[in-house]
């Protein structure tokens, strides 16, 4: 085992791995599409059912601030 | 007294020096070896850097790991009172829990045992001083290099050969008293002389300090036939429990979570010894028993020290190990915090000098003592506006709250800054310029966006200052307009509020990322329906201009406080957990993406 494999060991030993920035962003950006999406489906359904206008309002801002935020984090994910 | 203790001090210890050149040989010995510990321990700092928080957080997510960092690290700085100060400022800073540090603490008594195996196996059977010379030089010459990795080495180098030369000076200090003097007639038996020796033991740790060098002490002692063993195993007993003076007085300035590691610190070793020393003559025919296994001779009192120290060691951790958290429940017990009233004058909570040693531990304790200081700020903001912080994170419709609270509460903002604002939000922006400097460009990116957050909690607490005087003439004024106008602001405000409250204490991130970009939105809108109103106001003459011109400046503060505390909520969920910090950024919409989003021709919807 050479020297650099040696520390890689160890690193794993311990979980101090060091991972790809770049790669650890654009998964945390996946988790988030996943539950911003559920969130999504979930003020969809609120706005059915929601009879008070300033209510319903709101959930329309949230649900056009989660549309955004989903294309945003798509296009980021293509990139 | 003190002054006058150190002055005491100095004048014996030269009567002594006078008196015998052995005793300043000894004592010479110890201070080099105390002052080689010193810079074992910079080395390390230097040399580890902010490597060592990080390992920390990894690895001690459970009670064992905890331990074997601990018994590690110690065996690196060979200093368990430095790491139970570590793991104190870790605590304080909410890097681990007690339980952790206990862990630590533990794994830290096993540690040290190592020392004393080096010393007794090593140190006094070679002539060490040979190797003290070489080390200096190659050390201090690799001190005066630029790289930090090598700096460190260079101390570690010096720290090592400063002890060595330490322990040499010792050795021929009680070596040369032989030749004078027997301190064996001075030894005491029996049971009163354990106890004797232990407190001896005890007191000598305390004043230097470090249980390593009373080891040293003792073991050199007992090599030179200066002690007997027995006593020697009493004052090993002591040195336990005055090392844990080190994190008592590391304690003094670190929160309550670091009093009680430092109370668990003292509890575990002086329990350990209190237990111990009535079992001295079974242990000392049980090590008889086993020393032999381990190829140690029947008269090599030293290295049996060692194995005594061990087993002192093992037992106290097999002992607490089991008992780690019936231990944390009564040190949450013995160590509450004095509940302050909202009217008394409020301090700093996590701030301290420790936590500027690792660069996360600073950031961990910059952000807390951010978001005490908000709750603070939090709290005059709602006063501010005639309502109270409960009202706000009751689930109470905002309406509901404005019928409530119809009648203008007034505040004192300026005693409540003083009491409760200026202090704390002080000695942050100095925590966190401290910390700026010591650390590199890449800690600072985490450090400085926090720092702003604190002058931006402040600058919203003062808009809400500015607005508070109109505030109170027109919630119950008698114009129905201006009063609606102004409850329109409160309750914009209330949600607002509302919101950065749901930020700050959501532990689901896809909310906390969808807020923050809602808070900014409405913000927006808020200013821009805000606008249109006042002007149809001021055309139908519906308000005076002096009412017009208070309302404009004070929808002015209104869309500062909304605007500040967004970005503080922004910074607070960004940096709480800097792992994530990156990707949760990337889907928190800018200014420009929710103007997108916006649409000025929409109504006021809620007048």
């Amino acid at each position: 085992m050479n020297g650099l494999k040696f520390i890689h060991k160890i690193q794993e030993l311990f979980g101090i791995l060091s991972v790809n920035e770049e790669s650890s962003k654009k998964q945390t950006i996946k988790e988030l599409l996943k539950k911003l999406k559920l969130r999504h489906i979930f003020l969809k359904k609120e706005l059915k059912n929601e009879t008070d206008i300033i209510k319903r309002e709101a959930i329309h801002d949230s649900i056009k601030i989660i549309k955004k935020q989903i294309k945003k984090g798509k296009d980021i994910l293509d990139d | 007294m003190k002054r006058l203790f150190l002055l005491v001090v100095i004048l014996a210890s030269s009567y002594a020096f006078i008196q015998s050149t052995n005793i300043l040989h000894i004592a010479a010995g110890v201070a080099i070896f105390l002052f080689g510990m010193r810079n074992l321990e910079e080395g390390f700092r230097f040399f580890v850097g902010g490597l060592l928080d990080k390992f920390l957080k990894k690895i001690t997510n459970n009670l064992y790991k905890s331990i074997l960092f601990g018994a590690i690290t110690t065996t690196l700085m060979q200093s368990s009172g430095l790491v139970a100060v570590i793991a104190i400022s870790f605590i304080s800073a909410g890097l681990i829990s007690v339980a952790q540090g206990i862990g630590i603490i533990l794994g830290g008594n096993i540690g040290t045992t190592t020392g004393a195996w080096l010393i007794a196996g090593l140190g006094l059977k070679i002539n060490i001083a040979t190797y003290a010379l070489p080390m200096l030089v190659f050390g201090t010459l690799l001190i005066f290099q630029e790289s930090k990795r090598l700096k460190g080495i260079g101390y570690a180098l010096t720290g090592l050969g400063f002890s060595f030369l330490g322990i040499a000076y010792m050795k021929e200090g009680f070596d040369a008293f032989k030749e004078t003097i027997d301190l064996t007639q001075y030894s005491a038996d029996g049971f009163s002389g354990l106890i004797l020796f232990t407190l001896v033991g005890a007191g000598m740790t305390i004043i230097m300090q470090s249980s390593h060098a009373s080891l040293v002490l003792i073991l050199t002692a007992l090599s030179a036939s200066q002690i007997t063993y027995e006593n020697a195993i009493a004052l090993t007993i002591g040195a336990n429990i005055g090392t844990t003076i080190t994190a008592i007085l590391g304690a003094f300035g670190a929160g309550y979570e670091g009093k009680k590691l430092a109370g668990a610190h003292f509890l575990i070793n002086s329990l350990t010894g209190f237990l111990l020393i009535w079992f001295v003559p079974q242990f000392i025919h049980f090590i008889d028993l086993t020393a032999p296994f381990l190829g140690i001779a029947q008269h090599d009192y030293t290295l049996k020290l060692a194995l005594y120290h061990t087993y002192f060691n093992l037992i106290c951790v097999l002992l607490f190990a089991p008992l780690v958290h019936g231990l944390v429940a009564l040190l949450n017990h013995l160590f509450k915090p004095a509940p302050t009233l909202e009217s008394e004058s409020d301090d700093v909570m996590f701030i301290n000098e420790s936590a500027l040693d690792f660069p996360d531990t600073a950031q961990a304790t910059l952000l807390k003592e951010t978001k005490h200081l908000y709750n603070n700020v939090f709290d005059i903001i709602a006063q501010g506006l005639s309502v109270t912080k409960e009202d706000i994170n009751s689930g109470m419709e905002i309406d509901d709250i404005l019928k409530l609270r119809n009648v203008a509460m007034y505040v004192n903002m300026d005693e409540y800054y003083e009491k409760r604002i200026k202090e704390i939000y002080g000695k942050i922006i100095n925590f966190a310029i401290l910390a700026q400097g010591k650390f590199s460009n890449e800690s600072n990116t985490q450090l400085i966006p926090i720092k702003n957050a604190t002058i931006e909690i402040v600058e919203a607490f003062k808009a809400s200052k500015h607005m508070q005087k109109n505030m109170l003439r027109y919630i119950d004024s008698e114009n129905e307009d201006i009063r609606n106008e102004y409850n329109h602001i409160r309750r914009n405000l209330i949600k607002h509020l509302r919101n950065m409250q749901l930020i700050v204490n959501t532990s689901e991130e896809d909310i906390a990322v969808l807020l923050l970009s809602k808070l900014q939105l409405d913000a927006q809108k808020y200013d821009i329906a805000a606008n249109k109103s006042l002007d149809n106001l001021i055309r139908t003459n519906k308000i005076t201009y002096t009412m017009a011109t208070s309302l404009m400046n004070d929808t002015t503060y209104a869309y500062t406080i909304a605007s500040e505390l967004t970005k503080v909520a922004h910074t607070l969920f960004i940096h709480t957990d800097t792992e994530f910090s990156e990707g949760r950024e990337a889907l928190i919409l800018d200014e420009t993406e929710v103007t997108d989003l916006t649409h000025p021709t929409e109504p006021r919807s809620n007048t």
